[in-house]
């Protein structure tokens, strides 16, 4: 198994959740969810996150519309559906639970070799 | 210096140069082939990219005249990941977990396009068999030339097969599993062959780019039974195609084949007259009348045939590649003026040689034999033993060939032209004497001339006691070695003349008329007797014929004579049947439809 192969399916796994996340705090067009994403170090390339956005919204789980924008032409802003708000608030959930039985998990581990 | 395009990405609108946007184009159509599992969302996706391309030149971008160069496109693509990142989606969504290792796909059948000589086809089951193509494509070859049926088999094969196009398919057909790592490593190997692609065609992009619109409009409205037709079409295209090259390398074959042919004669038959060995050395010696030696002669032969058969040579090769560099203008003129040359060298001996031997002429000589009619007459050929030393014993005349020419030395210790070239012949003769004409016949610069060299032909009958001898040869002039000498000798018998027709003169007897139609061949050793009719056979008893009509079977034709009467059987092709019989019980005839 190669290492990055592990950690880019790492950081792709939660990045759905993130996406979701930050459409919850209000809507956002594309390059603000990317810039946020990006601030967060979540994000290498920006290339991930468009077929995300597509099946996220072909999920029913977020919607668009457009924008006029000072420069420029109209700009895509994607918001949060209501079934979206119902995901994110179950993904939330199982996120905290995951995020303790990681810490635990790891934890243990790492005083079992320290021990040794 | 670099010709700019005008591009609207996400409703920009940008100047980008040529190379710029041939690597801009490559980089969205690898991301369209690495979504192609989503054709859906796709062109939405796509249109957000390019939204979002457009925002990051912008940035770039503050001038409205400035134009985007190559480094621009490279940090975009820098941002924007490569198009294997694009793929992140099929883990996430797709139900089935994410199999990347030790799991292996069954592989699918497709026609690999990227590897292909014709259709793809065998490369396509290279793949899928797991061997070399070069193995699939010697199978079609015997399948096609040894068994014919590879002719029908592959067009359909063609035809049915989709090709893979999208790198999903790709690694199918390879049997790659379908994950991410497989898709980034043949992603980058298309990618860099694109680009190998982009440098090469810098020229021609302009044209490219102007046709690029209407072929992505003509791509959408192709429908499935159009790309059947186009497959279609390209598979007439391909047989005419094949078919030219084949007549390319039959070109090459066949000039390679006789010019080497040449080669090797002229080198011996060449070399033999150097060698002036007796035995290759007598047969130049009558026939070629031209003065010129054989060596001059091989070599005028060489270059006659030769030189066209080197042009056609050429012709295949140009058949078989387009890019072949053709013989040059010089070479070409040379060889021409060569040619022209050895033509009119070689028309102008020719002629010399054919009018050496234009006119016949032919000298007769009338000989009387003074013999009673009462006795039979024996006649027989004379050997020439002793006067050619043969290899083998050929005093019977058994395996005489009359275009046996030889130079032989006679008694005097003169050397002499010797050709066995005689024809044997028996007439009835018109008084009631017995006598033998001669006619001996050449060829000559003129009709003088030629009867001057029949003249020079030394052959006369001689009768000893009962026998009348022909010679089996004739002498002539060593000078006299042209012109097809010949010697008929018809001998003339009076009526109820008997002849004897010994052995000996079995292979120089020459369409004898006789009453029972016996061949020549079979003649000797029978008693024939000159009558009214013609010659009748004596003691040609127990006869049977086999005759074999021109356009009737041997089996379907049947007629035998012997002590018991004649018979004769007739079946054609209707299976209908005829059948005569005489015997001593009168004439019958029948046939299988109703009895006469």
């Amino acid at each position: 198994m190669k290492i990055e192969n592990t950690k880019a399916q790492m950081r792709k796994g939660v990045l759905e959740f993130c996406i979701l996340s930050i459409l919850s705090k209000g809507d956002a067009y594309t390059s603000e969810i990317l810039s946020q994403l990006k601030d967060a170090k979540l994000l290498v390339v920006e290339g991930t996150v468009y077929p995300l956005l597509t099946r996220l919204k072909n999920a029913g789980l977020l919607s668009y519309r457009w924008e006029e924008s000072t420069s420029g032409p109209p700009r895509k802003y994607y918001g949060l559906t209501e079934t979206g708000k119902i995901f994110l608030s179950g993904l939330n959930t199982t996120w905290n639970e995951l995020v303790a039985a990681v810490q635990i998990v790891t934890k243990n581990n790492e005083s079992k070799s320290t021990k040794k | 210096m670099n010709k700019t395009i005008n591009i609207n990405l996400g409703g920009v609108f940008f100047h980008i140069d040529e190379i710029a946007y041939q690597k801009l184009k490559g980089y969205l159509d690898a991301i369209r082939r690495s979504l192609s599992d989503d054709p859906q969302g796709r062109d939405e996706i796509i249109t957000d990219i390019e939204t979002r391309i457009g925002e990051l030149l912008s940035d770039k971008i503050k001038d409205v005249r400035q134009v985007v160069n190559e480094s621009d496109i490279e940090e975009v693509i820098e941002v924007m990941g490569r198009p294997e990142d694009y793929m992140v989606d099929d883990e996430i969504f797709s139900d089935d977990s994410y199999t990347g290792y030790g799991k292996r796909r069954t592989k699918k059948l497709y026609r690999d396009g990227s590897d292909k000589f014709l259709g793809g086809v065998s490369s396509g089951i290279a793949h899928y068999l797991n061997v070399d193509v070069i193995w699939i494509r010697l199978g079609w070859l015997v399948a096609a030339f040894g068994f014919g049926f590879g002719f029908i088999v592959y067009p359909l094969l063609w035809i049915l097969l989709p090709e893979a196009t999208t790198t999903a398919e790709k690694l199918e057909m390879e049997g790659e599993p379908v994950n991410i790592t497989n898709i980034e490593k043949k992603i980058r190997d298309e990618i860099s062959q694109a680009s190998a692609r982009v440098k090469d065609g810098i020229e021609d992009v302009s044209e490219k780019v102007k046709n690029a619109d209407y072929k992505s409009y003509g791509e959408k409205a192709k429908s499935g039974s159009q790309d059947f037709i186009e497959t279609l079409g390209k598979i007439f295209v391909t047989v005419f195609m094949i078919i030219g090259k084949f007549i390319g390398v039959l070109l090459v074959i066949i000039a390679v084949v006789t010019i080497l042919a040449l080669l090797i004669s002229l080198f011996t038959i060449g070399s033999m007259d150097f060698l002036h060995h007796e035995w290759f050395s007598y047969d130049s010696f009558f026939y070629n009348s031209s003065g010129l030696p054989v060596w001059v002669i091989s070599i005028l032969t060489f270059i006659l045939v030769g030189i066209p058969f080197f042009f056609l040579f050429a012709l295949g090769l140009r058949i078989l590649s387009n890019n072949t560099k053709t013989v040059g203008k010089t070479t070409k003129l040379t060889l021409l003026g060569i040619w022209l040359m050895a033509l009119l060298t070689a028309i102008f001996f020719g002629t010399r040689q054919y009018m050496m031997t234009a006119y016949d002429g032919s000298v007769t000589v009338r000989t009387e034999v003074p013999y009673s009619t009462l006795d039979t007459l024996r006649l027989s050929i004379e050997s020439d033993k002793g006067i050619v030393d043969r290899l083998e014993a050929d005093q019977t005349w058994e395996t005489r060939h009359s275009w046996d020419r030889e130079i032989v030395i006679d008694e005097n210790d003169i050397e002499k032209i010797y050709s066995n070239n005689i024809r044997l012949n028996i007439y009835p003769a018109t008084d009631s004497l017995v006598y033998v004409k001669t006619r001996k016949r050449s060829k000559g610069q003129s009709r003088q001339d030629a009867r001057e060299n029949a003249r020079m032909i030394e052959h006369e009958v001689v009768l000893r006691g009962d026998e009348l001898q022909v010679p089996g040869y004739f002498l002539s002039d060593i000078g006299n070695r042209f012109g097809d000498h010949r010697v008929y000798v018809d001998v003339f018998l009076p009526e109820n003349q008997v002849v004897y027709l010994e052995e000996s003169s079995r292979s120089f007897l020459y369409e004898v008329d006789n009453i029972q139609g016996v061949y020549d061949n079979d003649m000797a050793g029978h008693h024939f007797k000159m009558t009214r009719d013609g010659l009748d056979c004596l003691d040609c008893e127990d006869f049977e014929i086999n005759t074999s009509a021109p356009e009737t079977d041997p089996e379907s034709f049947n007629m035998k004579i012997d002590e018991d009467g004649v018979h004769i059987q007739i079946q054609d092709e209707d299976s209908e049947k005829a059948e005569v019989r005489i015997d001593e019980n009168g004439v019958l005839v029948r046939s299988s439809k109703d009895s006469i």
